[in-house]
Parts: structure tokens; C-alpha cells; sequence
């Protein structure tokens, strides 16, 4: 059973509110603070009156409990089972969870049950012992909040060398890789985890220091002519993007796009592959990148006729 | 009924959370399959599960309320809340946290020891709260079967005890966090993630879709009925039709995109004869059916069928479809033939000289590599294939989209 009450916020809070509770630090404030922290943002009107009005006696009127343990839920079978599936992937390895626990239940699934049809090929090589050793690295000094000289080679196989503060792995499912997110001199660095040669864990980073340089954000408009399923299409293939729609008329209407400047030519193939259902309105710096690419596209296509 | 923030039904909240998610534009009055009240309850609802992440917009035809994320700045995906609001009784919330904290010391005890000590325990309250043996009964056998307890015959009597939790859920933290995001059945380790007191956040993603995590039920209910080889009958949503239709079906493997969110069962269908798609999104029920005894066969099939597969499209007959896409690669633009070779499914490269490059496939739908086509604009020579219909299409769009921007003025 997925959707079942015990893995629901309000039981995280209540068994929150019952752990103070029994430490007996539980007063009418800390409740309060407890269900703001843990719960949703109407629950507030609804935990604190049932623990106290008798719904759920759990509590006694000077914020104690009968209970005389802490709360605690063993896992259930269903979140095993998701763990085991995951020893089944390629890129656990990444890892190294124990597998102590999960002997005695079948996986979820496995990952024959599951096609990525139009993944990239060219992923990473989570089999790779060095790449799975500078990952490692990568993550434990976040973990300890140091940092971190990394050696990498380029896009154009340039050596390249930084002390930086590591900030994200960030992983596209699309591409089928981690990239690492940091940055130098306080521009944006980005760096490609299966083209780094060596990493070595420094010293820790102050907080003063640490403060991710953004990419430059960008906004597009665009407008969309709703056929052949094209409203729905695009929505679906953009909701990774930040994005406003508004409704011209029945047939029409103007999206807003927000991106990364690192990521506009790749916006531009997006925005191309869809055909003339969008158009690009502003900026014009895009528009005329669109103009040249057709352009070149009926040269050529006026060579070959 | 007064209004609650939780839910009984999960399908209930499907539609809006898509509609919220992915449109944005709609206004209440747009919402017309439901009552005013009833839309409002669940904008509601959704606002205090999403917080700062629901936005609203005012405009001539009426406030737009729409849910708006920069998937790339998020660690975790804030629609993973929308599992987390369940409703329950009050008996269910008192039942679980006495029979836990009674289980706690590891003893085994009888359905009669844990009613008695649970009357214990809500003794000190002066509000009655009445819970029988048989309520008591009823949950032990609930919790046994989701592996929280474990029951064990002491001679007449039936005794329950806490499962050792053996994992080392620390050793996994870093794992669950990523995989919530991007292993199937994410839901699951946000669940696991809310165990630990700080879930780590050193992981974000890039080209992520959020919307899927609203079709876990159907995966979870399609994945019991494979695993058992059963096959199911769907009940399924046509957009097209604005109507519902049940097929009864083989399921075979899940076809998840990473490029649009969407997710899809690949079935055989009994009664058209034949291996066909259908978008989780738009299934609103699975029923597990009888065992299929020749599921050995209809697995065969699933395999064969995708040799030829671009997409998820068969097109309308399952004929093969021969495609060549031509491609100019200029000088140091060895980038475009990494490109292609990544980007290609199925299908072989050709080189035909320093610059000129084919890529030639047998594909069921030629239509389907349209997209990937058209994302070479500027250097596609030519586009081929014995679909006269998606040849044409190509070039129609081509002249179209030339037209649309006015020609080279630049």
C-alpha cells in the first residue's frame, strides 16, 4: 500500500510532538513550533486541538504522554523492498549502503521492468573505480564541509585545476550524468564528473565563503498555436522550466520561459524540434539565432532541389 | 462533511495537481467537471500541502491558480507531499502509537494484553475514548501485513512483536535522497527520507519532471499484477473522446520518458491482438485479473517489439517505416556527430564524407523522429523514408517555420 496514513505527515508530527513529550520538554509553544516544522500548512488548526481536546489522548494535560518510549516504526515491508531494488542499479555502487536488513525480501522491481527509451547513450561509467572514487570524494566533502582541489580536462581537452567549494552534484536523468556545481572567482563552475582526472579534499570551507555564484537567468516568450496536441505537448516537455501560460485566445496562447544562459542553445533545439507550433517572440538575440539556423536549412535544402 | 486537508481517495486530487502543475492558465470557472466547492476544497488542499510553491496570477477571465517550481533549484520533489495527507480515524492515529510504544521492549504480547494496556495508557483522560479488542485485532493484522509486526502462534493464542529494524537506514541516506528524485517509486524514499532527522541535500537535478510521482498508485498496482503474471483490466481516460474505456490487458514493462516526464505501460491487448502503449497518466484504475499462463509469450513479444521502436508510437498499422536523416557537419563540428551517436535510438550511422553523415533506421513510426529531425535545422540535407506523410510534414513545417520568422533579414 503506498498511500497509507503511517507514512503521512501527520504522523511524522505527531510522533515529533510525542518524542518531546516523553524527553518532557513538551509545553503549549513547542507544540506548536513542532506541527509549523513537521506538518502542512492548515495543520495548525487541526493537530494541536485534537491532542488536546481528547480526539487522540496521546498527551496529558501538562504535556506528558502515557507512552514510555520515544516513537518509533520499524520499516515496512514496501520501503525494504524499494531499497533492495535499488542494489539492483548500476549506479548504487555510487554509495555503498549496507545491505545488512534486506535479505529476507524480494525487490520491488528490477530494472528489466523498465525502459528509458530516450535517455542518451553515452552515460557515465558508474562502473568506473576512479569515478566511483571522486564521487565519493565529492560527496564527503560536502558532508564535512571542506574543500576541494578537483583536475579536469575539458570540453577541448584542456587540463584544468581549482580549489573550490563543492555545492551540488547535480544529475540530469536525460543525459545520464552527474555534474559537479561549484564556482571560481565568483562565476558559476560546472564540471562534468566523468571528465575529472583527480580530486583531492582540503581544508574546511568558512561560511562566509560559501555562496554559489548564479548562472545568469534568462526569459523567453514564445507563442504557441494549440494543434496537433501541441498545447499539452509542450507543457509537458517544458514543466522542467520555471514557466508562466497565459491564454490569448482558443487557439493561442503566450508562454513565458525561464533558463539558464548556459542552457540556451539546448532551450533553442527544444524550442526547434517543436516546429511551427511555437514561435519565439523576444528576446530578439534568440529570434535571430532561429533565423540564421532556417536560413542555412533552406540553402541547403535549395542545393539539393 | 467539514472540509479536512487530508484525503481518502488519492484519485480525487490527480486531475488538479496535474491541471495546476502543467497548464497554469485555467481559472475556477474552467474547472467545469467539478463544483465550485468542490474545486475550491482541493485548491485548498493543495495550497497547504505546497506552500510557497502554489502561485496565482490575476487576469480578465479570473484569478489563475497554478503550482510554479525551478526543478533545477529543488532538492526534493514538493508533489512527493501530496502522499503524505491520508486521512484516518482517530482510533487509527491512538491504535499506532500505543500498540508501537507497547511493542517497543521487543516482548511479544496477546491481542488481550495490548487492549488492556492501550485502555491503560488513555486512562488519564477524561473524555471517553472506547477501543475494543476486535478494533485492536484488526489493526495488529494491518500492521503484520505491512511488516511492521510479526505474529506468532504461542499455543491457542496469536502474540505480536515489533520487526527488528536491522537496516542501517544512515549507510542509505545519500542513496535515498537521489533515488527519491530518480528511481521508480520515488515516493518511497521520501517517505524513508522523513525517518531521518535531516535529509541530506547535496543532490539537484537537471531536466527533471515532478509530475510522474501522481501516477504511483497505477505503477505500483500494474507492477503487483507483473510480478504475479496476471493481467488487469484498465480503466482508461481518452482525452480525445472525453470518455473512459476498459481493456482487458497483459502488462509487460514501463516506457519512461526523460525528456517530457511521461510515463507509459506497454500491454498486450487481448483483444485488438496486439503489444500496445498506455500513458500512466491517463489510466485511472487497474484491476489485477486472473494469472496468464502464457505470459512466457506475450514477454517474447515485448522484446521484438522494441527493436523497432522510436518512441512509444506504433503508428496505425505497425508497418515498418525506413528513415534516413542526412546531416552536413561543418569543420570542428564534431560536436553534432557526438550527437548524433548519443542521441540516436535503434538505427545505424553512415558516414558518406568528411562533412555528410546518415542516419538510417526501421523505425514503426517515422512521424515520431520529427522532433529529433527538426533539432538539426541548419544542417539536415535531407530527410527520407517511405512515410510520404512524415517526408512531407518535415518540409511543410520547414517552409511554415521560414515563413513564420520572415525569411533571412538578418
Amino acid at each position: 500500500m503506498i498511500f497509507s496514513e503511517i507514512y503521512g505527515t501527520y504522523f511524522k508530527a505527531v510522533s515529533a510532538i510525542l518524542s518531546k513529550a516523553v524527553d518532557g520538554v513538551l509545553t503549549e509553544r513547542e507544540l506548536t513550533r513542532t506541527v509549523l516544522e513537521n506538518a502542512f500548512g492548515e495543520s495548525l488548526v487541526t493537530i494541536p486541538a485534537k491532542l488536546t481536546d481528547g480526539s487522540w489522548p496521546l498527551i496529558t494535560k501538562d504535556y506528558g504522554t502515557p507512552l514510555q518510549h520515544k516513537p518509533h516504526m520499524p520499516l515496512t515491508t514496501l520501503e525494504k523492498q524499494w531499497l533492495k531494488a535499488l542494489l539492483l542499479d548500476p549506479r548504487i555502487r555510487l554509495f555503498d549502503p549496507s545491505e545488512e536488513g534486506l535479505e529476507d525480501v524480494e525487490p520491488l522491481f528490477t530494472p528489466d521492468q523498465f525502459v528509458y527509451f530516450d535517455r542518451y547513450a553515452d552515460g557515465d561509467p558508474y562502473g568506473d573505480p576512479r569515478y566511483i572514487e571522486h564521487f565519493r570524494m565529492i560527496l564527503r566533502a560536502m558532508h564535512e564541509k571542506r574543500k576541494l582541489r578537483v583536475r579536469f580536462h575539458g570540453h577541448r581537452g584542456t587540463r584544468k585545476s581549482y580549489v573550490c567549494i563543492p555545492y551540488r552534484l547535480e544529475y540530469s536523468s536525460k543525459d545520464d550524468k552527474f555534474r559537479l556545481l561549484t564556482g571560481f572567482r565568483n562565476k558559476p563552475l560546472t564540471v562534468n564528473l566523468s571528465r575529472i582526472d583527480s580530486v583531492q579534499i582540503l581544508g574546511p570551507w568558512e561560511e562566509s565563503e560559501y555562496s554559489l555564484p548564479r548562472e545568469t537567468e534568462k526569459t523567453l516568450v514564445m507563442e504557441l498555436e494549440d494543434s496537433r496536441n501541441a498545447l499539452e505537448r509542450a507543457m509537458l516537455h517544458f514543466s522542467d522550466l520555471e514557466k508562466e501560460t497565459e491564454r490569448i485566445d482558443d487557439k493561442r496562447y503566450r508562454i513565458t520561459l525561464h533558463y539558464r544562459q548556459g542552457d540556451e542553445t539546448e532551450i533553442l533545439i527544444r524550442i526547434l524540434s517543436f516546429g511551427p507550433v511555437l514561435k519565439v517572440i523576444e528576446p530578439e538575440t534568440m529570434v535571430a539565432q532561429i533565423r540564421e539556423r532556417l536560413a542555412k536549412q533552406m540553402a541547403l535544402m535549395a542545393g539539393e532541389s | 462533511m467539514a472540509y479536512s486537508e487530508l484525503i481518502k481517495n488519492f484519485e480525487k486530487i490527480r486531475d488538479y495537481m496535474r491541471e495546476f502543475y502543467i497548464y497554469g492558465f485555467k481559472s475556477r470557472d474552467d474547472y467545469t467537471k467539478k463544483s465550485a466547492r468542490s474545486y475550491d476544497d482541493e485548491r485548498r488542499r493543495i495550497e497547504s500541502w505546497l506552500g510557497g510553491y502554489m502561485a496565482f496570477r490575476h487576469t480578465g477571465e479570473g484569478k489563475n491558480v497554478f503550482i510554479s517550481v525551478d526543478n533545477r533549484s529543488v532538492t526534493f520533489n514538493p508533489l512527493h507531499n501530496a502522499w503524505k495527507a491520508k486521512s484516518f480515524t482517530d482510533k487509527d492515529i491512538v491504535l499506532h502509537f500505543c500498540i508501537l510504544d507497547l511493542l517497543a521492549d521487543g516482548t511479544a504480547r496477546s491481542v488481550s494484553e495490548l487492549s488492556d494496556g492501550v485502555a491503560a495508557y488513555l486512562s488519564h483522560t477524561d473524555t471517553p475514548f472506547e477501543v475494543d479488542e476486535s478494533t485492536v485485532r484488526k489493526k495488529l493484522k494491518e500492521y503484520a501485513q505491512l511488516g511492521i509486526l510479526r505474529s506468532e502462534k504461542a499455543g491457542k493464542s496469536l502474540l505480536y512483536r515489533i520487526t527488528g529494524n536491522e537496516v542501517a537506514l544512515s549507510s542509505w541516506a545519500d542513496a535515498t535522497a537521489y533515488y527519491s528524485e530518480e528511481a521508480p517509486f520515488g515516493v518511497i524514499g521520501s517517505y524513508l527520507l522523513d525517518r531521518q532527522q535531516e535529509a541530506p541535500e547535496h543532490f539537484s537535478y537537471k531536466h527533471h519532471y515532478l509530475l510522474h510521482t501522481l501516477d504511483t498508485q497505477i505503477m505500483f498496482d500494474a507492477l503487483c499484477a507483473m510480478k504475479e503474471k496476471r493481467c488487469v483490466d484498465i480503466v482508461n481516460f481518452s482525452s480525445r473522446r472525453d470518455a473512459e474505456y476498459e481493456h482487458r490487458v497483459y502488462p509487460l514493462r514501463f516506457y519512461l520518458s526523460t525528456q517530457t516526464g511521461r510515463e507509459y505501460l506497454l500491454a498486450y491487448h487481448y483483444r485488438f491482438r496486439k503489444p500496445m502503449f498506455f500513458r500512466l497518466d491517463t489510466i485511472r484504475s487497474i484491476k489485477a485479473g486472473p494469472v496468464e499462463t502464457r505470459h512466457e509469450k506475450y514477454e517474447g513479444y515485448a522484446a521484438k517489439f522494441d527493436e523497432s521502436l522510436w518512441g512509444v508510437s506504433t503508428g496505425s498499422d505497425y508497418s515498418i517505416d525506413h528513415v534516413e536523416l542526412t546531416i552536413r557537419v561543418g569543420d570542428d563540428e564534431g560536436y553534432i556527430l557526438d550527437r548524433l551517436e548519443r542521441e540516436k535510438r535503434h538505427g545505424r550511422i553512415e558516414s558518406i564524407d568528411s562533412h555528410t553523415y546518415k542516419f538510417v533506421a526501421d523505425v514503426y513510426d517515422a512521424g515520431e523522429l520529427l522532433m529529433w529531425a527538426r533539432s538539426f535545422i541548419g544542417r539536415v540535407v535531407r530527410f527520407e523514408s517511405d512515410n510520404s506523410f512524415a517526408v512531407s510534414r518535415f518540409y511543410g513545417d520547414l517552409r511554415r517555420m521560414a515563413e513564420m520568422y520572415g525569411g533571412d533579414e538578418s
